[in-house]
């Protein structure tokens, strides 16, 4: 997927919903209760922090290339896709991207697995001397005791973790330029892999283009790394995927719910703002779907809230607040959370 | 100490036969406990000067370093030859890598560390227990004002060294007038060093002076020059944006060739020196954050389309020529107003009176300053007042103005380049090599060879068999 295809993907989820900004946070992995709620309430998963470095003038530039195309308007500052920007949006192709469990942490995994590929093509040229391409001494560390608990200096690891590459690298998911990419990055015994300059130049692309290519050939490769079919990687995939998703605060938060505190109690205690405390409460349900909300709103106001989304066709906040003037905005999020959760 | 047992550690230990030049005698002032000040070229075996001792005495070396991109080519060099018991301590190294190190510091032989890191208290309780044989102040023109790159935390080290008992220093440069050497040695707080101070210059390298009339000509110079002749290259430039305009003007002959900045990111810079030190680049057109660890013999070119904005630096570039000794060829470029876009580019991050004076107001906040600027005003701010800070910085910049004009004054009059240049480190011309410089007259086509390499051709991108190379079966 490129960058343009990224953003009108996000767009179409969110149109007419949301800003032109939104998608900007979301690929950022803003960690605000907005964002998170989106994430969940639009499916947005696939899209969550992939691009943490994204500077706000390159993210201008695209949307207002989309914009000059016609493929977006924005109208009240609400951001819609149009007929030719639906016509263009790629149908066979499904994001590889998995930023919500992988969030960045993909790359400890990719420094990993070319500080192995770099070691044990050296060793096979018996060349036991060479610089390494990664100077983390924490990655050191890592690949260090990998190879030794391996048993690096018997040839089969090398065959093993080949033939574990060609494995997942044949996903028919792939574009040969996936494939490509991931492997010439790579360096090994008088072979140096290329930069992203080299390779954006190869294939007259942007570097921003190549370097979201490769992220979602790391992040599908990590999808389907398993013990039984690639029992190597397995050990290098170690740690890469986050168990518990939350930011750091709301995982305070909801430590405190489990020993029973209220929102308010909890607000007291951490001395944060109430508004706050309800982003938590959303990023948790965003997150855990057992996560009991009945001490903040009823099945009947959940009930009521979904029907008028769905007969108002909006997922906007406002919209529904005006018809529900008992219920407030908090309720509504944390329905909408709900919902979106259980469909 | 037994020439013998020196001699048997120089090959077992580092694979040579024979010591170079002045290096047997350091060695042995450092083993028989006397400070000593090293002034000698890059590339003519600094590094063993303080490996070599370590295996004959007892207790750890302390290396500091005021260039974090150096502390790791220098524990890697090490780690290269062997030796496991070394580790660089920094800013850098995460938390939990550091506490530990902090409680096994004995288990090193070898600790390389930053003036920075010196203020850091834990690490000094560790270092008061530690056993120290000696400790190396690396880059040490780095501690004078007066050298072309001060690092004002490096003056910190004076207090430092004062608070350890009684320790030997080395103290280090390839770079040092006899004013920055005064310098060395009163905040080292040396007692009557041993000093060996080696010829700066490197015979197997001329220097060409070319001047032009404009920046076309200079690029229409440095094509014709590098599509005739063989590299391999660097040509030096002061902006980013030229790196990449030139590469790009180069690769449309056929050169293979990349560009090489600080703006880009660690891993590609990594990989970009990688491939030219195993020649898959002949050419790397780069502004002056290229060159630092590089380990490569047989460069045969360096190109300057600029005035340099010290002296120091322009040896320190060029000394990168040449290290096979084989015959290397450094050329200059320049027009008569490139003196004027030199002082500019010293001049960037140089504080004005205005920012001294708003760096003594209460409410500062060092954001707002480059951030060697602030660090250089945050430590004046503790020894001088206002006044005095304003008028140190007229002098400094007064000095880079001369220093300026000098270098450009060099350049221009009818004597001789290398001779001058040497005059500057208040060092004689011993020989004149053959090839000397353009001001002795100088066959550029008796040094160079001429280009024969076929134009330079990606190959088609095939993952697959990338994958075999990389891991043969
Ligand atoms: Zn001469």
């Amino acid at each position: 997927m490129h960058f343009h295809q990224i953003l009108l993907f996000i767009i179409h989820k969110i149109s007419g919903q949301r800003s032109e900004n939104a998608p900007y946070y979301l690929l950022k992995g803003k960690k605000s209760g907005q964002t998170i709620q989106d994430v969940t309430y639009f499916q947005l998963h696939a899209f969550f922090s992939i691009l943490p470095q994204l500077s706000k003038e390159d993210y201008d530039e695209a949307i207002n290339e989309l914009f000059k195309n016609e493929f977006i308007r924005v109208n009240e500052s609400l951001v819609y896709i149009t007929e030719k920007g639906i016509e263009i949006l790629p149908s066979d192709k499904e994001p590889l991207f998995n930023g919500w469990k992988y969030r960045g942490k993909e790359q400890l995994f990719w420094k990993r697995i070319d500080l192995v590929i770099q070691t044990l093509s050296q060793f096979q040229a018996n060349e036991k001397k060479f610089v390494p391409n990664q100077k983390d001494i924490s990655i050191q560390h890592f690949v260090k005791d990998f190879l030794i608990q391996n048993n690096f200096r018997e040839f089969n690891l090398n065959t093993d973790i080949k033939q574990e590459i060609f494995y997942l690298l044949e996903n028919p998911s792939f574009d040969d330029l996936h494939r490509t990419l991931f492997v010439y990055r790579l360096s090994g015994y008088k072979t140096t892999g290329l930069t992203w300059e080299q390779l954006a130049r190869h294939y007259h692309m942007t570097d921003l283009n190549i370097k979201i290519i490769f992220l979602e050939c790391l992040h599908s490769m990590l999808d389907n790394i398993s013990i039984e079919t690639s029992p190597r990687l397995f050990n290098l995939a170690k740690d890469i995927r986050i168990d518990t998703p939350l930011t750091e605060s709301a995982f305070k938060t909801n430590s405190l719910f489990e020993k029973g505190y209220s929102i308010e109690e909890i607000a007291k205690i951490r001395k944060l703002k109430i508004n706050t405390i309800e982003d938590h409460v959303i990023e948790i349900v965003s997150n855990n779907k057992n996560f009991s909300i009945s001490a903040f709103i009823s099945k009947e106001q959940i009930e009521e809230i979904l029907h008028l989304s769905n007969e108002l066709e909006t997922k906007k906040l406002t919209l529904i607040k005006q018809r529900l003037p008992e219920i407030s905005f908090f309720q509504v999020r944390l329905a909408l959370t709900k919902g979106e959760k259980n469909s | 100490m037994n020439k013998l047992k020196l001699n048997e550690i120089l090959q077992k230990k580092f694979g040579h036969e024979n010591f170079r030049d002045g290096q047997q005698e350091i060695i042995e002032q450092i083993i028989a406990g006397k400070d000593v000040v090293a002034i000698l070229p890059t590339g003519m075996g600094k590094s063993l000067l303080y490996q070599l001792p370590a295996y004959l005495m007892e207790g750890t070396v302390i290396i500091v370093s005021p260039l974090l991109s150096l502390m790791q080519d220098q524990v890697e060099q090490l780690k290269l030859l062997g030796e496991k018991r070394v580790i660089a301590i920094n800013s850098f190294l995460p938390f939990q890598e550091r506490e530990m190190a902090f409680r096994h510091l004995a288990d090193f032989k070898f600790i390389f560390t930053s003036p920075e890191m010196l203020q850091n208290e834990q690490f000094n309780r560790a270092l008061r227990e530690l056993s120290i044989a000696y400790v190396v102040a690396d880059e040490a023109h780095c501690i004078s004002q007066w050298g072309f790159d001060f690092r004002p935390d490096y003056l910190r080290i004076s207090g430092w060294i004062h608070s350890l008992k009684a320790v030997n220093v080395l103290a280090l440069t390839a770079t040092a007038t006899s004013e920055v050497v005064k310098d060395i040695k009163g905040t080292l707080r040396m007692t009557k060093p041993f000093e060996y101070i080696h010829s700066l210059d490197r015979p197997a390298i001329a220097y060409e002076i070319v001047e032009v009339e404009n920046q076309q000509e200079k690029m229409n110079w440095i094509l014709g020059r590098v599509i005739s002749t063989e590299g391999p290259g660097i040509i030096y430039t002061q902006s980013r944006k030229k790196t990449e305009v030139y590469a790009t003007m180069l690769r449309e002959q056929g050169i293979s060739v990349a560009y090489y900045h600080a703006k880009m990111e660690q891993s590609d810079r990594i990989l970009i020196q990688q491939q030219f030190q195993q020649g898959q680049l002949d050419w790397i057109c780069a502004t002056n954050a290229f060159g630092m660890g590089i380990h490569k013999d047989n460069i045969r070119q360096i190109i300057h389309d600029h005035i340099p904005t010290s002296v120091a630096g322009y040896m320190q570039e060029v000394g990168r020529a040449a290290r096979d000794g084989n015959q290397a060829i450094a050329s200059l470029l320049y027009t008569s107003s490139d003196v004027e876009q030199t002082f500019y580019v010293a001049m960037q991050d140089f504080p004005e009176e205005q920012d001294i004076h708003f760096a003594y107001q209460e409410e500062y906040s060092e954001v707002e300053q480059a951030e060697t600027t602030s660090r250089i005003l945050a430590y004046w701010k503790e020894q001088l007042n206002e006044q005095q800070t304003i008028q140190l910085f007229k002098q400094i910049k007064q000095k880079k103005w001369q220093d300026i004009q000098s270098f450009y004054l060099m350049i221009r009059n009818d004597s001789c380049l290398r001779e001058q240049l040497l005059h500057y480190f208040d060092q004689a011309l011993i020989e004149r090599p053959h090839h000397c410089c353009s001001k002795c007259k100088l066959n550029v086509s008796s040094i160079l060879r001429k280009r024969t390499d076929e134009k330079y051709r990606q190959d088609e991108m095939n993952w697959i068999d990338r994958l075999n190379i990389l891991l043969p079966s």
